[in-house]
């Protein structure tokens, strides 16, 4: 699997380097600074959370998870402990390579500091706290602004229920992610999307939600 | 003989003092020895001592002395004072005293329930309890049965106490099953037995929360009633404890099942990975030599896509079967509230790709109540039922897809204008392995009924005009309506 990635990317013009435990991993990103580390959460010694928990403070690199893993719980679980994607096996080349390219194009806009976020033709300007779509503007409330700026400020990325609900409504946010459903469907209402088809905020069962990024 | 010498003694008193000097109303002097002896014997002694005092205080005291006869009126109304308030002293501190007694039998009996309830509710085995319990309540005069009997096991088992015939088990078992008392009932904190029992030596059967209680009262027996209110509050503390067991044997069953939910979901979570690392491998490897500066010819970049093909559907069928076996194992659902919209948008989202040409209408209003489903599990319902309807639509055919609240659940359907599922067909379609495709698994729709059917639900397939239509029903959330 390894050398397969390894060659698949490399034809895809990456530079990959590959090592076979956490530890080394760890070592790994915090000298060779890499741009993106895919992280297998199967992995003999230090465990794949562990290792993802190891990596947060020793690199600024995207961290894309890549697991066998039926569960969703483990993903939500890999996305709260750092992760910023993740990639369910088995996938092909082409299909990682466009999650890795989306993953750092997003990371070229978080760190432009641009203020406006775009999706489609949905704007949010951060700086206006404005909304619009296809120019024209949308009335959001308080609580429906701050979650689509949550997912706005992490487009493209999968944000997880429990993630949304602290951040939007404070540390000791009662799990009920109910509420969280009820206030993504009025945003979509807003933007005139329609819930069974969503073009912006899209479903990741059991996950979360996901701004989708252009 | 306390009244008649306590008399005499405070006759012979007053009378040596009144031989010195004379002073008036020394008769009170009686009043006390009454007091005395109506606080502590009770009535009749008061009343006793009052007649006697009465009598020596006229014949010895009272002028003549040495008759009954009373000289003036003075004398004859002292006496009479004397022996009125004598009477009336006696009455009540005899009241007083019965009052007291009765007080006294109340704080033993809590004192008796309050150290067995510490003994019963500190001590960790319920059962131990019981019966100590038990042999409490057979220290109660005219008790002569007290038993305690649990159903949960799904037959009657004696679980302290007396022993019992097979026929009184059955009779306890009945009146656990109908929650009917037999020939008694409890009211004011104490028991009432019936009186027109058949037979008034067979105990009595009271049903409680965690069991029965199995009680004989001596019947001609006239029991007091501190011992009946004793058994009451016996059987009450017996109803509790039997509670404790219960909701004790439910959370132990509980936990059972939760390690072996924990066990199964572990065996499946490295079956799978045992089963899809090597596809994995197999995928990237085959991927990777497609890209263009891995240098290979068009022809073979077609074998290794077509090689890709087989090995993502060999991927999905191992997929199939594992959700399959999840399924079939029980492992636990994840249940929340969800707007069906959402899992909707969900499956067609995850077939984008299949369905970029093909045309799906929705039919679900916006204002649908939510339901309380794993949304994973029910996204994958609606992915087979599409792929499956992808399937069977001829090119350019429609697929529609819809939903609506119907008798307290929601009831939603995938239909497509393909060709009828022939009428035999229609029962086994859901069967496992079965397909009418030449390379179909037979898993997609077996998967869907075994979700629906988890959650509850039903589904069905039948032949509307266009076409085929798959219908299942999953059960509403009960959410408060979102502010």
């Amino acid at each position: 699997m390894q050398r397969a990635l390894r060659a698949g990317l490399g034809y895809h013009g990456f530079d990959v380097r590959a090592v076979g435990s956490g530890e080394e991993a760890v070592r790994e990103a915090a000298s060779w600074r890499p741009d993106v580390v895919l992280l297998d959460l199967g992995l003999p010694g230090m465990d794949g959370f562990q290792t993802l928990a190891a990596l947060r403070p020793a690199t600024r690199a995207v961290v894309i998870v890549v697991s066998v893993m039926p569960g969703e719980k483990d993903k939500v679980r890999a996305l709260d402990a750092g992760a910023d994607d993740y990639v369910v096996k088995p996938f092909g080349t082409e299909e990682l390579v466009a999650r890795i390219r989306a993953v750092l194009r997003r990371q070229a806009d978080v760190t432009s500091g641009e203020p406006v976020i775009r999706s489609g033709d949905l704007e949010i300007d951060l700086a206006q706290r404005a909304v619009s779509v296809g120019g024209k503007a949308v009335r959001l409330t308080p609580t429906e602004y701050e979650v689509l700026r949550y997912l706005a400020l992490h487009a493209g990325k999968p944000v997880t229920h429990t993630t949304l609900l602290r951040q939007v409504w404070g540390d000791y946010a009662v799990g009920d992610n109910y509420n969280t459903r009820y206030v993504v469907a009025q945003i979509r209402k807003k933007l005139g999307d329609d819930s069974s088809n969503p073009r912006y905020i899209v479903n990741e069962p059991g996950v979360g939600y996901r701004l989708e990024a252009n | 003989m306390l009244a008649v010498a306590g008399s005499a003694v405070i006759t012979a008193a007053i009378a040596g003092i009144q031989a010195r000097t004379s002073v008036a109303g020394l008769s009170a002097l009686y009043l006390l020895l009454v007091l005395w002896l109506g606080a502590r014997w009770g009535r009749l002694p008061a009343v006793a001592a009052g007649v006697c005092a009465f009598l020596l205080y006229d014949f010895f005291v009272v002028p003549p002395v040495g008759t009954f006869a009373v000289q003036g009126t003075s004398g004859l109304v002292e006496l009479i004072v004397l022996l009125a308030v004598a009477l009336v002293t006696g009455q009540l501190a005899a009241s007083l005293r019965r009052t007291q007694a009765a007080s006294e039998a109340l704080a033993a009996e809590s004192r008796a329930l309050y150290d067995l309830a510490t003994a019963a509710l500190s001590s960790p085995e319920v059962t131990g309890a019981l019966s100590l319990l038990c042999r409490r309540a057979m220290l109660i005069d005219g008790v002569s049965l007290f038993s305690l009997v649990g159903t949960d096991s799904g037959q009657a088992v004696v679980l302290a106490g007396t022993d019992m015939s097979s026929d009184q088990l059955k009779q306890a078992a009945w009146s656990a099953e109908h929650r009917r008392a037999v020939g008694i009932s409890i009211s004011d904190g104490a028991i009432k037995l019936v009186k027109t029992r058949p037979d008034p030596r067979e105990p009595a059967y009271l049903p409680l929360a965690g069991g029965v209680a199995v009680v004989r009262v001596d019947p001609d027996g006239h029991s007091a009633p501190e011992d009946m209110r004793m058994t009451a509050a016996l059987i009450g503390l017996a109803g509790l404890l039997l509670d404790r067991r219960r909701a004790a044997l439910e959370s132990d069953r509980a936990s059972g099942f939760e390690a072996s939910d924990r066990l199964k979901a572990a065996i499946l979570s490295s079956l799978s990975h045992e089963l899809k690392s090597p596809i994995a491998s197999l995928r990237a490897g085959l991927t990777a030599l497609v890209a263009p500066r891995a240098g290979l010819e068009p022809e073979q970049k077609e074998l290794l896509q077509d090689l890709d093909r087989q090995a993502n559907r060999l991927d999905h069928m191992v997929g199939d079967m594992l959700a399959l076996s999840r399924l079939e194992a029980g492992v636990a659902l994840d249940k929340e509230p969800h707007r069906f919209a959402d899992l909707v948008g969900s499956a067609l989202r995850q077939l984008r790709s299949d369905l970029k040409d093909r045309e799906v209408s929705v039919s679900a209003d916006d204002d649908l109540p939510p339901v309380e489903v794993d949304e994973v599990q029910v996204a994958r319902v609606l992915v087979n039922l599409l792929e499956n309807a992808l399937e069977w639509a001829p090119a350019g055919g429609r697929i529609a897809l819809g939903a609506a609240a119907r008798d307290g659940h929601l009831e939603a359907w995938v239909e497509n204008d393909g060709p009828a599922i022939a009428p035999a067909d229609l029962d086994r379609i859901f069967d496992t392995f079965w397909t009418r495709r030449a390379r179909g698994s037979g898993l997609g729709l077996a998967i869907c009924k075994r979700v629906v059917e988890a959650h509850g639900g039903t589904i069905r397939a039948e032949n509307m005009r266009r076409g085929p239509r798959f219908t299942f029903t999953l059960p509403l959330a009960r959410v408060p309506a979102a502010q």
